[in-house]
């Protein structure tokens, strides 16, 4: 066989898709009255008789996690389903008291979407969305250790949740991750979550295989509950070098659920119960079908604040880098002051303030800005357009403002760092360092028309002043004075 | 026509965690063949254009809005329904790891 050398040599390429979980930020929860904010809640005190599957308890649909379904569907470009509706999907799990959790299959509120992803080389790439279905998240298990026994809180239980399940378009860790950004920017912006993803607002479960090219999709695996974006790129990793292995020595891909390690960054097969898989789904007919009109899915698309799209689109105008625009749109208050910024003072302002809070950041200096103003950013930026400021100062100034308040002028007095634009100040460090020996032939270098030692000599003086001399008019004193 | 076997019932009842016994089982595979017969009639009725039904009570939309429900409930008293509970959790037989 002439070809099997050349066909063993050639590439595996993965492909990957991804169902996320997203918990509605509705009061109550998907079936109950119960309080669905069970962050710092006792065990079993945020629950109610449907909660605790209770037989003669009927569930009663929210219809606040409908208009959040809807409004999670329309920013995933997706088409709404005009009739949905409910069914059981069965197993046993002891977080599970009803023996099925109450779902969405065959007819789920959310069709067919798309969602556009930005990678890293500046390329952009559409995954498409297969649709999203509503559902009951199930209750919460610890295992005590060294018990022989598990215990069972069920405030978790019936808090609402959206699976967004996506076609399997992705093909590389980065493009899982990035997927995973967008779907939690998508959703944060929307308002459908509180997007808390310490507490599992958004969890992840990937789905990987890999093919040589040209070839059927491989045997695929699924690993659970991730998390993080890191999470998601590093699971994906993992999982695409553990097949890739396998299939080059000749073994097998076992179709199974694996579990995430975090300390040991690695995937485990967790053996699930032969047929676990078999749900016996059927109608819930204790739920009556949604019916959603033009004028539900309107009114919805009228709230529907403005998603990145709308942010990315105004910031293209100050022609920031990718990653500026995706460090602001991270922190939605930042995004939110540029936007502002760039309505009320202009291009320039805005840009300004983009860089100093994209560096701040990806440095991760400031924890709490909730005291931080488009007043202060603007008026540092107006500091720095009349050169009182040099950029990197006003950045200084910015973060003692966040941490510690006051006016963005009084700390630059306080701190010493108005730049010198008076200009017989200025024309006297620039004589004194002209006349300084040591640089004596810099100063013969530009009399003879070397333009380009002048920086040097604007360097000295910038020293000289501590950093406080305005250098264009630095740079324009020294040439009246050699030129 | 389609029939249940024996292993059929006992995958199902696996799936639904009952035990039973082979003498059960073989009971069962009686009772759900004719209950299955019964229901194969509806095979014989022309269903062209008919749409599913999923529920007959012609009921549609019935949600609430989105408030706080005060179930007057005591932890001990919905706790009191479970063989067994402990810090005011439930206690079960130990699952996974």
């Amino acid at each position: 066989m002439s070809d099997q050398p050349t066909a063993s040599r050639q590439k595996y390429i993965p492909t990957i898709g991804i169902e996320c979980h997203v918990q509605l930020k509705t009061k109550t929860k998907l079936f109950s009255g119960a309080n669905n904010d069970a962050r710092e809640a006792e065990p079993n005190t945020t629950v109610s008789p449907i909660c605790f599957g209770l037989p003669g308890t009927l569930p009663v649909l929210n219809k606040e996690a409908v208009r959040l379904a809807v409004r999670a569907g329309l920013a995933l470009g997706a088409s709404i389903n005009r009739v949905s509706r409910f069914e059981r999907k069965h197993y046993f799990y002891p977080d599970l008291p009803k023996g099925y959790q109450i779902s969405q299959l065959a007819e789920p509120t959310v069709g067919p979407g798309v969602v556009t992803i930005r990678l890293g080389d500046g390329s952009e790439k559409s995954v498409r969305i297969h649709h999203a279905h509503i559902e009951e998240d199930a209750g919460k298990l610890t295992h005590p250790s060294g018990a022989d026994y598990s215990l069972v809180d069920l405030n978790r239980a019936g808090t609402p949740l959206i699976e967004i399940v996506s076609e399997p378009d992705m093909h590389s860790s980065e493009e899982a991750k990035v997927y995973a950004q967008e779907l939690y920017l998508l959703m944060t912006y929307a308002g459908v979550t509180h997007g808390d993803l310490y507490h599992g607002n958004m969890r992840f479960d990937v789905n990987v295989s890999v093919a040589k090219e040209g070839e059927p999709l491989g045997t695929r695996t699924e690993t659970k509950n991730l998390n993080s974006f890191k999470a998601v790129e590093r699971a994906v990793e993992f999982e695409i070098a553990r097949q890739t292995k396998l299939l080059e020595k000749g073994e097998k891909i076992v179709q199974e659920t694996r579990g995430w390690n975090e300390d040991r960054q690695q995937t485990f097969s967790q053996r699930s119960k032969e047929n676990a898989h078999d749900y016996r789904y059927f109608p819930d007919a204790d739920l009556p079908p949604i019916y959603l009109d033009d004028a539900f899915v309107d009114e919805v698309r009228s709230e529907l604040p403005a998603l990145p799209g709308v942010y990315r689109a105004a910031f293209k105008e100050l022609g920031l880098d990718g990653s500026v625009v995706q460090s602001l749109l991270a922190r939605r208050t930042y995004a939110d002051m540029i936007l502002d910024l760039q309505q009320v003072h202009g291009k320039q302002t805005a840009t300004r303030a983009a860089h100093w809070l994209s560096s701040v950041v990806s440095d991760e200096v400031l924890v709490d800005t909730s005291s931080l103003t488009t007043e202060t950013l603007a008026e540092l930026s107006a500091m720095v357009e009349v050169n009182e400021l040099s950029s990197t100062a006003a950045k200084e100034v910015l973060v003692e403002v966040v941490e510690h308040g006051g006016s963005p002028r009084a700390i630059a007095e306080q701190k010493n760092l108005l730049q010198v634009s008076d200009e017989g100040a200025v024309a006297s460090v620039v004589d004194e360092v002209l006349a300084n020996p040591a640089n004596a032939k810099a100063v013969s270098d530009v009399k003879a028309g070397n333009d380009k030692v002048i920086g040097f000599l604007v360097g000295q003086v910038m020293k000289k002043s501590a950093g406080k001399a305005n250098p264009a008019l630095t740079q324009k004193i020294i040439r009246e004075k050699l030129i | 026509m389609s029939s249940i076997s024996i292993d059929d019932v006992k995958k199902l009842a696996g799936l639904s965690a009952l035990m039973v016994t082979d003498s059960e089982a073989a009971a069962l595979v009686e009772q759900l063949n004719e209950i299955l017969g019964f229901v194969e009639q509806l095979n014989d009725v022309d269903t062209t254009g008919v749409e599913p039904t999923y529920q007959v009570t012609g009921l549609e939309n019935v949600w609430r809005e989105d408030e706080l429900i005060d179930y007057n409930l005591s932890r001990e008293a919905l706790l009191k329904n479970a063989p067994d509970s402990q810090d005011g959790q439930i206690k079960v037989k130990r699952v996974l790891t």
